[in-house]
């Protein structure tokens, strides 16, 4: 016991964890046994309950969390196609350079406080590549802010773009690069920026180099062409960019190497041989009909 | 027992030196020795590892007037089907510092509906010198006047040694100040524009005058003025103020300040001039140089702002220049403010206050001149501004030489020393005072 007790007394001298070899450890948990009773535990291990870390929560979004626009890159978080519970939820992402977020003002109609249903221009002050996007983007300041867009095809650090809400008589002869409502631009019109609801914001034809064509104007409605052939029906209130949307070059870009994807963030499948299903012969379908997004109400309703 | 234990001590013991060893027991015992810590605790960490699902917008409560919502309130206990009782927020009502809200920008009691557009030191201009002209109502000028330039080109007027002395004090500031190969901008920048002026300094002997300065570190500006329909102001500390006894004589006639109501000033049409400034509705109207009434030396002389890349905006040459010019400016309408009254007007006599710029490399001269604080309309008299811009005091200064293809490209030391750009330093600093 006095040995026990001289033992004790060194280990509480030394700054370190009590050396024990490997073989000696299993008996470590009997001799704690014998002695707590005497001598209370002085490892962290015989707490019962007592936790010093505790979990974060998964793949927080915090910094997509903004009241307020800033045309300041924002430092993002990488997912790696997980969810909020951490599990993946989309495959085939991870890794990758890092990454920052440029706030694209979608919805290019953006009154200014107090100078509503004006007319206004911009004038470009940037364009650049942006990470987080085929196309590239542009930076244009007007009156007291400036934002960023997605740039089309021709546009420049110096040119003035427009943007309008009004829907005239006489279709308008519309510069690439300026905005207006689907009402108002002429049929047959490359336009990109695309709104499926008014005042929504762009939602499609914003990859680079696509564009859609305006094909007829239907008593309120505008009907266009997407890049991928498919013709939707929406209000003719709808805003587009007039024009194609920049970096057209980007479907020819060469990889060259699988470690180039993956720089990009993309991981490779799974690697596991999967027959291929009905897809894989020839087929030549009809177009899909065409998709209204306009919510007309019902005759019934009144 | 205690043949275990005697055991134990004497392996221990030898091991106690050995630190390697030491650190693979230690691993091993906290990973197969110890069966308690693999443990996951399930009451608690079920609780802090629970799947957090986005957030999810707040429901509407929709209130109905003359209808009350029964609550749980009451019971003290959550009833299903009741409404969640809403208390109101509990006051203090006593005064806690460190527990302090401040009010909302509306109650506080400076607070006005007519925001104010603020310049301070971390505005970044767009427009750049188009923008700080407009705002100040100016004419400029490229070059520096001629009367300034002609005072250093005088012999009398020249430091002995002189350029010998200014490629010292570069050295001074790239080389001799460290051990390090290229001392940080923040540090050389400091150490260079300190030791020019003191040079400068040094001419005390042949030239009193210039011993009636004093040189000013974080000093805070205030001045208001309103140009167009709005509401503007230069604010806060900008860098250090060479201040003097006497004030800088006019550069520009009378008859030259009349011509200039003929200059139309520059606009950029789809960019408002008040772009990239901080608009604020809580504020207050100040004039103020920052110095006290009885300071003996009120008048600006010169303002020397550092691009040291310390600061959390770094701004580019164009934008320096507003800032130098609004600055320049702010310090001139001050002074008019304090001894005209804030009553617009055509100045009888100029306000000039120069400003110097640089960043260990590259310097900026302006000289601004008031001539009147009538900002109000673009037509009248304007104001005068004199911009010699990116002058270069040297090209390299390098501690190892750049070598490409086993080609020195440029060699050690301090290589493209142009004095000139010193000359018109000690023009401006000399200026006033001769």
């Amino acid at each position: 016991m006095a040995v026990a007790s001289l033992s004790r007394a060194l280990r509480s001298l030394s700054l370190s964890w009590p050396a024990l070899l490997p073989t000696q450890t299993a008996g470590q948990t009997v001799r704690q046994a014998q002695t707590s009773s005497m001598f209370p535990p002085l490892t962290c291990s015989g707490w019962r309950g007592f936790m010093t870390t505790a979990c974060l929560e998964q793949n927080r979004n915090a910094w997509k969390q903004r009241e307020k626009y800033t045309i300041r890159p924002i430092g993002m978080k990488k997912t790696g196609g997980r969810d909020h519970s951490g599990r993946v939820r989309t495959h085939g992402i991870g890794g990758g350079h890092k990454q920052r977020y440029r706030w694209i003002d979608f919805q290019r109609l953006r009154y200014e406080p107090g100078r509503e249903e004006q007319t206004f221009e911009e004038r470009v002050m940037e364009v650049r590549y942006d990470p987080c996007r085929s196309a590239e983007i542009a930076l244009v300041a007007g009156g007291k802010r400036k934002r960023w867009i997605i740039a089309t095809e021709n546009m420049q650090v110096g040119d003035l773009i427009k943007t309008s809400g009004t829907i005239g008589r006489m279709a308008v002869s519309a510069k690439e690069g300026d905005s207006f409502p689907l009402g108002a631009l002429p049929v047959g019109t490359l336009v990109n920026n695309l709104e499926l609801y008014p005042g929504k914001g762009a939602t499609y034809i914003r990859a680079a180099g696509t564009s859609g064509v305006l094909l007829r104007k239907v008593n309120g409605t505008a009907i266009v062409q997407l890049p991928s052939k498919q013709q939707i029906q929406v209000i003719e209130t709808c805003m587009v960019t007039v024009g194609r949307v920049s970096n057209i070059d980007h479907n020819k870009r060469i990889i060259g190497k699988a470690g180039r994807n993956r720089w990009l963030g993309i991981r490779p499948s799974s690697g596991l041989w999967k027959r291929k299903g009905g897809w894989a012969g020839r087929k030549i379908k009809p177009l899909p009909p065409m998709k209204s997004y306009i919510n007309l109400p019902s005759v019934s309703a009144n | 027992m205690f043949k275990e234990t005697a055991q134990l001590f004497k392996a221990a013991a030898p091991l106690l030196a050995k630190t390697t060893l030491l650190k693979e027991v230690r691993i091993s015992s906290t990973h197969g020795g110890s069966s308690v810590h693999g443990h996951r605790y399930f009451n608690v960490t079920c609780s802090i590892c629970a799947k957090v699902p986005p957030r999810k917008k707040p429901r509407v409560k929709v209130d109905i007037p003359g209808l009350e919502r029964i609550t749980y309130g009451d019971r003290m206990h959550y009833v299903p089907g009741l409404a969640k009782p809403s208390f109101p927020t509990w006051v203090r009502d006593w005064n806690d510092p460190s527990h302090y809200y401040a009010p909302k920008e509306e109650e506080m009691p400076l607070h006005k509906e007519k925001s104010c557009f603020v310049f301070n030191q971390r505005t970044n201009a767009l427009e750049g010198v188009r923008q700080a002209l407009w705002l100040t109502k100016s004419k400029l000028t490229k070059g520096l006047p001629d009367q300034v330039l002609l005072l250093a080109e005088n012999e009398a007027n020249q430091i002995e040694n002189q350029d010998e002395r200014v490629q010292n004090a570069i050295r001074h500031a790239r080389f001799w100040d460290t051990t390090e190969e290229r001392p940080s901008r923040e540090k050389f920048c400091v150490a260079l524009l300190r030791s020019l002026i003191h040079l400068c300094g040094s001419l005390q002997v042949s030239h009193p005058g210039l011993g009636r300065r004093i040189l000013a570190e974080k000093y805070s500006l205030a001045a208001t003025w309103s140009r167009g329909e709005d509401l503007f102001q230069v604010r806060g500390q900008n860098g250090l103020l060479l201040n003097s006894m006497a004030p800088l004589p006019v550069l520009a006639g009378k008859e030259e300040v009349q011509s200039t109501a003929d200059h139309v000033l520059e606009t950029f049409y789809p960019i408002s001039p008040t772009i990239d400034l901080q608009s604020v509705q809580v504020y207050e109207e100040q004039n103020h140089t920052g110095f006290k009434e009885d300071y003996p030396y009120p008048h600006a002389h010169t303002l020397f702002l550092l691009e040291a890349g310390d600061t959390p905006v770094t701004l580019l040459p164009e934008q320096l220049r507003a800032k130098m010019i609004m600055f320049a400016f702010g310090n001139a309408l001050a002074r008019a403010h304090t001894l005209h009254g804030t009553k617009p007007g055509v100045l009888e006599q100029p306000i000039v206050v120069q400003s110097v710029a640089t960043n260990g490399r590259m310097f900026q001269y302006v000289v601004f001149q008031l001539n009147t604080t009538d900002l109000q309309a673009d037509e009248g008299v304007k104001n005068q501004v004199w911009v010699e811009n990116d002058q270069l005091l040297y090209d390299f200064a390098k501690v190892r030489p750049l070598i490409k293809k086993r080609v020195v490209q440029i060699p050690p030391g301090l290589s493209g020393y142009k004095p000139e750009t010193f000359q018109k330093f000690l023009s401006l600093y000399l200026h006033g005072a001769v």
